[in-house]
């Protein structure tokens, strides 16, 4: 129970570090104006306006989302022990797996609570531009913010064993491959040498396979999602990201904060 | 005095006081991808008992705060052990009763004084009427209560040094770790300082404190250890230290005649010192009795007689000087039995 409450406080503390930063309201009207524009790019179209507009909304949302727990994840130890405030923190009687925890929980809220205020955005530009917004939309944000745990959760693991830079690297290579993990299968699949096709079918085992957490083309063109793929998609979040969390932790509990 | 050789204090006697235990202590890091682990702390072993102010002392790099870093759980010693209040260091639940003043202590700036040190005393497990009581008596007693509403970012170097203090002693801690604590504060801050240290100590706490700054050191340890090199050189009561130099005696004497002044130059090889019509010198103990009778007996007045206190400072520049010498000569008998083995 004490446990749960000190990192409570981390990750209240990390919210409300992110409140107070300025980055995230920059995110924000950057997000605005680039679903503003998908207003007037579907205006280019004579048919389908809307689901154009939608599905560059979409887009825009998880191109941000992802940005964005990409670059406050990588810093989620690195700023710490950088600036040294970590030093203070460790001294408390708060273990250093609670303390990556906390900050964990802390980052993921801060990027589901940008979800839903892009969403709300999304939502209130589409009801303007009279294009319909139904509980398919919703489970499509739902299932973004679901995938930046995975996200975060990777950038976590890299950011406890390397630099800033190259864990910005990884885990953005991570997330194109995850994004592309049922082309790996296909084309390992059909591969010629046993290598190619060995390395592929390992890297499509490993790596996460993101599309499952992409339901946007359904809910753009209001196709029916059941509910096994938003709550198997959540199961499979979870306990991806669990590993990855047992990772980073393992590693970051040995490291020297020097 | 006591001296912790080469070979460490292997012999540490444990007592029923024992707050910090140090045994053995190695670390080894390697300075960079591919290159050789180069060893930082050789042998460390300290032994600090309940209410003391202890303090570690050595030149930059000396590895007073890798120690304190191990200490802490920061970093993990290569070999030897470590001991706070009975438990191993990398334990974190004892936590509650240390505080930790790093060197440069740094902070979440978007924070106010008051909201950072309540996020302190949460995580310490204080409650929320216990946080507000302890936040408004440190916020006091570092002086801050007038800033306690500005943002972090606002505070000069030496507001956030007392952030850092507060922060330290926020959970009421029953052993205090203080790296470099007058660092970066005015003569005022720094005597504000050594009282607030010197208080803890009346109120039975223990405080193991890193320093160069000699003379603050001085004021307040009951015991130092002297590092050198990743090496404890000394380690023992400042009193002790002072002590075990030769003891000097300066004596100042007026009306003095050419004669004596002749003996003194000669016989004693005494450094005179020509003040206001009195002559100032130095000389060892020993002779004190026999030179104050021949001042007598030639008609001197003998205008004052004091012992002659070494600083701690000098102490520690000899230390310095006696480690370097013997760092040189180890390395020398080393050339010289690689070539013999050769």
């Amino acid at each position: 129970m004490k446990s749960i409450r000190r990192m409570t406080t981390i990750a209240t503390n990390t919210i409300r570090e992110a409140v107070r930063n300025k980055l995230l309201y920059a995110v924000l009207v950057v997000t605005v104006v680039m679903i503003l524009a998908s207003v007037a790019i579907s205006t280019l179209s004579y048919v389908e306006g809307t689901r154009i507009m939608q599905d560059f909304g979409f887009a825009v949302i998880r191109l941000f989302s992802a940005a964005t727990a990409i670059f406050i994840g990588i810093n989620l130890l690195h700023k710490e022990v950088d600036r040294r405030t970590i030093y203070t923190i460790l001294s408390k009687p708060i273990s250093r797996v609670e303390f990556l925890l906390g900050k964990y929980a802390g980052l993921v809220l801060t990027t589901w609570m940008l979800v839903a205020s892009m969403g709300a955005i999304f939502a209130g530009v589409s009801l303007l531009a009279g294009a319909p917004v139904h509980a398919g939309h919703l489970a499509a944000l739902w299932l973004i913010a679901v995938e930046m745990t995975i996200l975060v959760a990777v950038a976590t693991l890299c950011s406890s064993f390397t630099t800033p830079m190259l864990a910005a690297l990884f885990t953005t290579g991570i997330y194109v491959l995850g994004h592309l993990s049922q082309n790996l299968y296909h084309f390992a699949s059909l591969a010629e040498d046993d290598g190619v096709r060995q390395l592929g079918l390992f890297l499509y085992a490993v790596l996460p396979d993101l599309e499952l957490f992409n339901l946007s083309v359904q809910a753009v063109h209001g196709l029916a999602i059941s509910g096994f793929e938003i709550w198997g998609s959540v199961v499979y979040a979870a306990l991806y990201t669990a590993l990855l969390l047992c990772g980073a932790g393992f590693l970051f509990a040995r490291r020297d904060l020097r | 005095m006591e001296r912790a050789g080469k070979k460490g204090e292997r012999g540490l006697v444990s007592t029923q006081n024992e707050v910090i235990r140090v045994e053995n202590v190695n670390k080894d890091v390697r300075p960079g991808f591919g290159l050789r682990k180069k060893r930082i702390l050789h042998d460390i072993s300290l032994s600090v008992e309940q209410g003391e102010i202890f303090g570690f002392v050595g030149p930059n790099g000396a590895g007073k705060t890798t120690t304190m870093k191990v200490l802490m759980g920061l970093i993990r010693a290569t070999s030897g052990r470590a001991t706070i209040l009975g438990h191993e260091v990398g334990e974190t639940a004892f936590h509650r009763e240390i505080g930790f003043l790093p060197e440069h202590p740094s902070f979440y700036d978007y924070l106010t004084g008051r909201e950072i040190l309540d996020f302190y005393a949460k995580l310490s497990g204080l409650d929320t009427a216990e946080r507000k009581e302890r936040v408004e008596l440190l916020l006091d007693w570092v002086g801050l209560a007038h800033a306690a509403e500005q943002r972090l970012r606002t505070y000069s170097k030496g507001m956030l040094q007392r952030v850092g203090i507060a922060q330290a002693l926020v959970h009421d801690p029953s052993v205090v770790f203080l790296d470099e604590p007058m660092s970066g504060l005015d003569p005022l801050g720094r005597k504000e300082i050594r009282d607030l240290i010197l208080r803890l100590r009346d109120e039975g706490k223990t405080v193991f404190m890193n320093t160069h700054i000699l003379s603050d050191m001085e004021m307040v340890c009951d015991r130092v250890a002297i590092i050198i090199g990743g090496r404890i050189r000394y380690q023992g009561r400042i009193e002790d230290y002072l002590g075990g130099e030769a003891r000097e005696i300066d004596i100042v004497l007026s009306n003095v005649s050419p004669d004596l002044v002749e003996i003194l130059e000669e016989q004693y090889e005494a450094e005179l010192r020509g003040l206001r019509g009195r002559i100032e010198f130095r000389i060892p103990e020993k002779d004190r009795r026999a030179l104050l009778e021949l001042a007598l007996r030639l008609e001197a007045d003998v205008v004052s007689v004091s012992p002659h206190r070494p600083s701690l400072e000098s102490v520690f520049l000899t230390a310095v000087r006696n480690a370097e010498s013997e760092d040189s000569q180890g390395a020398a008998a080393a050339g010289t039995e690689g070539k013999e083995s050769q």
